[in-house]
């Protein structure tokens, strides 16, 4: 896939705090990227630099032919963003909101009132269309910022954490909605910090942290790629004391060791079967008592952790 | 190259919003009405002939001509208060990232700002000027459409100033001292003539303009008006250099993330 979104060095600092730091990625043209990673890990500050809507402090980004900061206007007319916090005014009707957005985007009246009517039904709106979003739930708010991008159908639809607030049966039915959009030929560039939102709709994934992209790749290979690809929940009777992990290390294929709660932790390491005895082994003679052992493929939460030391709660945490 | 068809969708999408604000604007009718029918009626009982004559010979008429001009200007500057309101719901982070470019956006929301105004206040313009009575009507549309261009002007102006101040209450705070100083250093309530020390600046106040022009556009004869051309060319002049700013603003402070 030829790339259409170039960002080169991207970097935006915020007086001394650095929200995005020399990133440097490449989306390909009817791909859909996943970027994911904790809030403050500098996704929707990217995004908002792609969109022209702030400057970057050094690098740039080309969208298509055009770059960012020598031609916003021509870049944003292949731009479409969902925003994370739905950008709404009050007063306004969902109807008015969505119908505006079509027109500003240039589609005739026609294929307007056409989109505007498809897009209100699909999300279940079309009942409340002349409500102010004012008496909206988050859910309802959420869906109306979708709207936007389903019925502008970009070259390049930019989503920020598109399903955030969303029930579930919504959640699978936006997922839907996304995938047909590019089937349409939109490239996807989607925010989030739902790993696996990430996992099922990315054909890649970049994830971030602390302003940094750390890798990107496709789900599949990121996960396969970690040392230690085998994963154990295991579940404790009190909580693990904290020399616990490093002796865990000490075990041969053990890779690493990570707490999840105070009394939970997992452990990454090569060919589980023969390993968990002595695991279970250890357990008894250190006197902490197993609750549950669970085995399971890595995940990208996994991954993350392979890159940081810490899970996404935490790092959100953080 | 710039689009009438986006800028007017700018502009009609701030006509929209205006009308929601009814009880806004049912308070500044109520205003209007008892400027006109209580305070000028009132205070034209007490001027002597020699300030009459100054005023073309009806201090009433020069009063709700002038009154007119507040209206079109406090209503004008109402845009400002939306772009905060807009700051708080991130709707201007969605402004920024839809095709089209920072001039039309700014020249868009500068026009609806101020056409809504002209919608809003038509009404009790043509009122006054039934009260007045026209003897010109090509002064009358001189008059008006260098008004359409002071009402964008002031938009301008008031985008202007809420795009450079962070805090929505110094903005609020700022426009009340603002309006106070701009309406009562113009002509709007007064002739130049009386004015003294102040005269030098009601010279030069876009309020003095259009307020000197509306008047001269509905037929008041008065030598302590402002000379037409001149007025024009002062609201000219007003329009473009807000308009200018409110572009050029647009472009450093928000895209840099001013207003996170």
């Amino acid at each position: 896939m030829a790339p259409i979104i170039r960002i080169e060095n991207l970097t935006k600092k915020f007086e001394n705090f650095i929200a995005v730091d020399h990133l440097n990625l490449e989306v390909g043209e009817g791909e859909i990227l996943g970027l994911l990673g904790p809030n403050g890990a500098g996704k929707t500050t990217t995004l908002l630099m792609l969109t022209t809507v702030i400057k970057p402090t050094e690098g740039t980004a080309l969208i298509g032919p055009y770059e960012v900061t020598r031609e916003p206007d021509k870049a944003r007319t292949l731009i479409g963003m969902a925003f994370q916090e739905p950008k709404l005014l009050w007063v306004d009707a969902p109807w008015d909101i969505l119908n505006w957005h079509a027109k500003v985007c240039g589609l005739s009246v026609e294929e307007r009132k056409k989109r505007v009517r498809w897009a209100l039904e699909e999300l279940e709106l079309w009942n409340d269309r002349l409500k102010s979003v004012h008496t909206f739930s988050g859910g309802m708010r959420k869906r109306v910022e979708i709207a936007k991008i389903l019925i502008q159908r970009p070259k390049i639809a930019i989503v920020d954490e598109p399903t955030a607030q969303i029930d579930i049966v919504g959640k699978h039915r936006i997922w839907n909605m996304l995938r047909d959009l590019r089937d349409e030929g939109s490239t996807i560039l989607l925010a989030t910090n739902e790993l696996y939102e990430a996992d099922v709709l990315s054909h890649r994934v970049a994830i971030m942290h602390k302003g940094k992209l750390l890798v990107c790749d496709e789900p599949k290979k990121l996960k396969d790629n970690i040392p230690g690809g085998d994963v154990i929940e295991i579940a404790l009777e009190r909580d693990v004391p904290n020399e616990t992990f490093e002796k865990l290390k000490k075990i041969p294929r053990v890779v690493n060791a990570l707490a999840i709660k105070q009394n939970q932790l997992k452990i990454y390491l090569n060919q589980a079967e023969e390993v968990l005895p002595r695991i279970t082994e250890f357990f008894m003679k250190e006197q902490l008592p197993v609750r549950s052992i669970r085995m399971s493929e890595p995940s990208l939460d996994d991954v993350f952790a392979h890159y940081t030391g810490l899970t996404i709660e935490e790092a959100q945490r953080e | 190259m710039i689009s009438l068809r986006k800028i007017w969708t700018v502009a009609e999408r701030d006509i929209r919003m205006f009308l929601r604000y009814k009880f806004l604007l049912i308070m500044r009718a109520i205003w209007f009405v008892s400027q006109i029918a209580l305070f000028g009626l009132v205070v034209n009982r007490m001027f002597r002939p020699d300030v009459q004559t100054a005023v073309g010979g009806n201090y009433f008429n020069y009063y709700a001509a002038g009154i007119i001009i507040t209206m079109l200007y406090s209503t004008s500057v109402f845009i400002g208060y939306d772009i905060y309101e807009e700051a708080d719901h991130g709707v201007i982070e969605y402004l920024l990232s839809v095709p089209v470019s920072r001039k039309e956006l700014v020249l868009g929301r500068s026009i609806g700002g101020g056409l809504r105004s002209f919608l809003y206040v038509g009404p009790m313009m043509l009122f006054v000027l039934y009260l007045i009575g026209v003897s010109s009507f090509l002064q009358l549309l001189v008059a008006l459409l260098s008004l359409f261009l002071f009402t964008f002007g002031v938009a301008g102006f008031s985008i202007t100033l809420a795009v450079s101040i962070k805090s929505s209450d110094r903005f609020d705070i700022l426009m009340g001292v603002t309006d106070a100083l701009i309406v009562r250093l113009s002509t709007t309530l007064y002739p130049i003539a009386f004015m003294q020390y102040y005269a030098g600046i009601a010279s030069v106040n876009p309020l003095t303009f259009a307020a000197d022009l509306f008047r001269w556009g509905a037929g008041i004869e008065s030598t302590a008006l402002t000379p037409p051309l001149l007025a024009v060319l002062g609201i000219v002049v007003f329009f473009s250099v807000f308009t200018f700013l409110g572009i050029f603003l647009h472009e450093r402070r928000l895209e840099g993330g001013g207003w996170q």
